[in-house]
């Protein structure tokens, strides 16, 4: 394999470059087309080195105000996906986890929706938090979500796949039941949005909730990118990474609230988009390493790549309607987890 | 006193006793040998000594300084312990397992002497050949060779004047051929003279009489007896550790050896 003679290092720099290119093709093409010089006309009147043409100003406002939030929403959700499946991989020391399956995402739907709907009413007492109150609850909601597979898939320190993935769906199920029972009774025709939404859209992007879902993203990041060696030394079981030096116990309590947390914001702006986080750090094993100092970035930089190139399929597949990105990433996830499992198992079995 | 030491350490969960109130200090610089049967409560004893479990009741003390309030990278530099099977399910090559002993050495970036150590590790367990394998692929008798290299690499100390150490092997030979065993515990027994205390649980007891030092027999989380001598272990001790009738034979090279029935 051509990928075994390069470094980890050259890996993250080609992905970079690939991904800067995919978001240069995001930015121009959709219900508007944007070419690469008009956009390079744009940046130069934001950086005050050219002023625009006066016939350019909507085409501008556009631009500014529903294409650039939307392609960063979009990347930061991507990178969320994907390291936060390489994170929960280590954290369940099992290749075959991702937010969509273990409950984070559906849970963190079902605190949202509980948000939307029951805002006004029941969930009153939520409201000095204002708009964050989505986010918050999206939080809270994934955040129990994910502790209750967990704690019923792992015992003794050692995860089950099989109780994994029973628990992982029967958790999506009530979620997608509750969130299901919010949307029936929601009478505000915005609530309706939510069945929409369950299938993860980029097409509400504004630059308020993006610039949230960044802020929140990459102090994240930073974090979970210094935990490599410790999520290789977890890979040796929680008695050996012990026994190197670590503390598991604290390691998998506060990886798992960071990956909540970055799940949970970006699922309450964009819904749930499932499998990305599967195969995004699958992917990146096969290319190169399961080493985490190299799969944490790499996942980050093609879960980036992958989610741009998806939203531009989305963008132009059924023009000039949309598709909502989750159905594309299901129908190309699914496939692909399900060869990962036959492979995981025919691996078992000898 | 130096070295690990027991003082009336205990370990119970759910109101029943694992380990009694041990008080146990071991040979430095010697194979100490646990023997016991089968929930005996060995390998829990392993990791009460190593500062994995707390005690329930009682101290675990390494050079007079309570275990658990030693951090857990210092420790990680004076201790290492390899558990019965270590499953991997992540296509990682041998040689990043083995440095993962390293990692209490390093920050960011493995250094030359890291390196160094884990080339020289992998060698002395005959894996180097291996070294860029996928650990999964490996048979477990392999597997459980670059473990111990990971565990030898840890506490890795070839200067002229090595600082005391101590390692924990849980059934290091278990699944391992009779060639690979006596490999290995060849290996092993030539780490005291590098200032290693040696902590092992082994079943095969002609195995431990040839290797060991010392013989901690354990039995229903009690020791049973110490011995310092392979010849102070009567068959009376055997029947009340293993249940088990033993009797002396002496071999051609005039070595003792036990046979057993029921």
């Amino acid at each position: 394999m051509a990928a075994r003679h390069r470094s980890w290092g050259q890996i993250h720099l080609l992905l970079a470059c690939a991904l800067v290119a995919a978001v240069l093709l995001s930015l121009s093409i959709g219900s508007f087309y944007f070419s690469p010089a008009q956009i390079f006309r744009f940046v130069g009147h934001w950086l005050g080195l050219a002023p625009i043409a006066p016939e350019e100003a909507l085409d501008l406002n556009v631009f500014a105000t529903l294409r650039v939030p939307r392609v960063l929403l979009c990347g930061v959700t991507g990178a969320t996906l994907g390291v936060s499946g390489a994170l929960m991989q280590g954290l369940f020391r099992n290749p075959i986890v991702e937010p969509g399956l273990a409950g984070t995402s559906s849970g963190a739907a079902l605190g949202a929706s509980t948000v939307f709907v029951l805002g006004n009413t029941a969930l009153a007492f939520t409201s000095p938090l204002g708009t964050a109150a989505v986010p918050v609850m999206a939080f809270v909601g994934g955040f129990l979500a994910t502790l209750l597979v967990y704690r019923i898939a792992t015992l003794f320190g050692h995860t089950d796949v099989l109780a994994l993935l029973l628990a992982g769906i029967a958790v999506n199920a009530m979620c997608n039941a509750g969130t299901g029972f919010l949307s029936y009774i929601a009478r505000d025709p915005q609530a309706r949005n939510i069945t929409f939404w369950n299938l993860g859209t980029f097409t509400t992007a504004d630059w308020r909730g993006t610039l949230l879902v960044t802020a929140i993203f990459l102090p994240c990041l930073w974090f979970i990118l210094r935990r490599g060696k410790d999520l290789n030394a977890l890979m040796l079981g929680e008695d050996d990474a012990a026994f190197i030096g670590f503390d598991p116990d604290k390691l998998v309590f506060r990886l798992l609230i960071l990956n909540t947390l970055i799940v949970s914001v970006a699922t309450a702006m964009v819904g749930v988009i499932a499998f990305v986080g599967l195969i995004v750090p699958h992917m990146m094993r096969l290319l190169r390493s399961s080493d985490y100092r190299f799969l944490l970035p790499a996942s980050a930089l093609f879960g980036a790549l992958l989610m741009e190139a998806i939203d531009v399929v989305a963008r132009i597949v059924i023009r000039p309607a949309e598709l909502p990105v989750g159905i594309i990433t299901a129908l190309i996830g699914a496939p692909i987890f399900l060869w990962i499992l036959l492979a995981y198992r025919r691996r078992i079995a000898t | 006193m130096t070295g690990i030491v027991l003082d009336q350490a205990s370990w119970s969960a759910g109101g029943t006793s694992i380990v009694a109130p041990t008080s146990l200090a071991f040979a430095p610089d010697k194979v100490n040998v646990i023997l016991g049967p089968n929930g005996a409560g060995k390998s829990t004893l392993m990791k009460i000594a190593a500062g994995r479990l707390r005690p329930t009741d009682g101290r675990v003390l390494l050079d007079d300084r309570d275990i658990f309030a030693i951090g857990a990278k210092e420790l990680a530099l004076r201790r290492a312990f390899l558990s019965q099977h270590v499953e991997i399910d992540f296509a990682i090559t041998v040689e990043e397992v083995v440095l993962m002993g390293r990692y209490p050495h390093f920050a960011r970036a493995p250094g030359h002497e890291d390196r160094r150590i884990v080339d020289a590790a992998l060698e002395l367990v005959g894996m180097s050949a291996r070294r860029r394998q996928i650990y999964p692929t490996l048979s477990g008798g392999e597997q459980q060779r670059v473990q111990l290299a990971r565990v030898l690499a840890q506490v890795w100390d070839d200067t002229a004047t090595p600082a005391p150490r101590t390692i924990f092997l849980d059934e290091p030979v278990a699944s391992l051929d009779i060639h690979h065993q006596l490999q290995i515990l060849d290996l092993i027994r030539t780490l005291p003279a590098r200032r290693c205390t040696i902590v092992v649980t082994l079943h095969d007891l002609n195995l431990a009489f040839d290797y060991g030092d010392r013989f901690v027999f354990l039995r229903d989380g009690q020791v049973q007896a110490i011995a310092d001598d392979s010849v102070d272990i009567s068959p009376n001790l055997i029947r009340q550790v293993f249940d088990v009738s033993a009797t002396g034979h002496n071999d051609h090279a005039g070595k003792r050896v036990l046979r057993f029935h029921l």
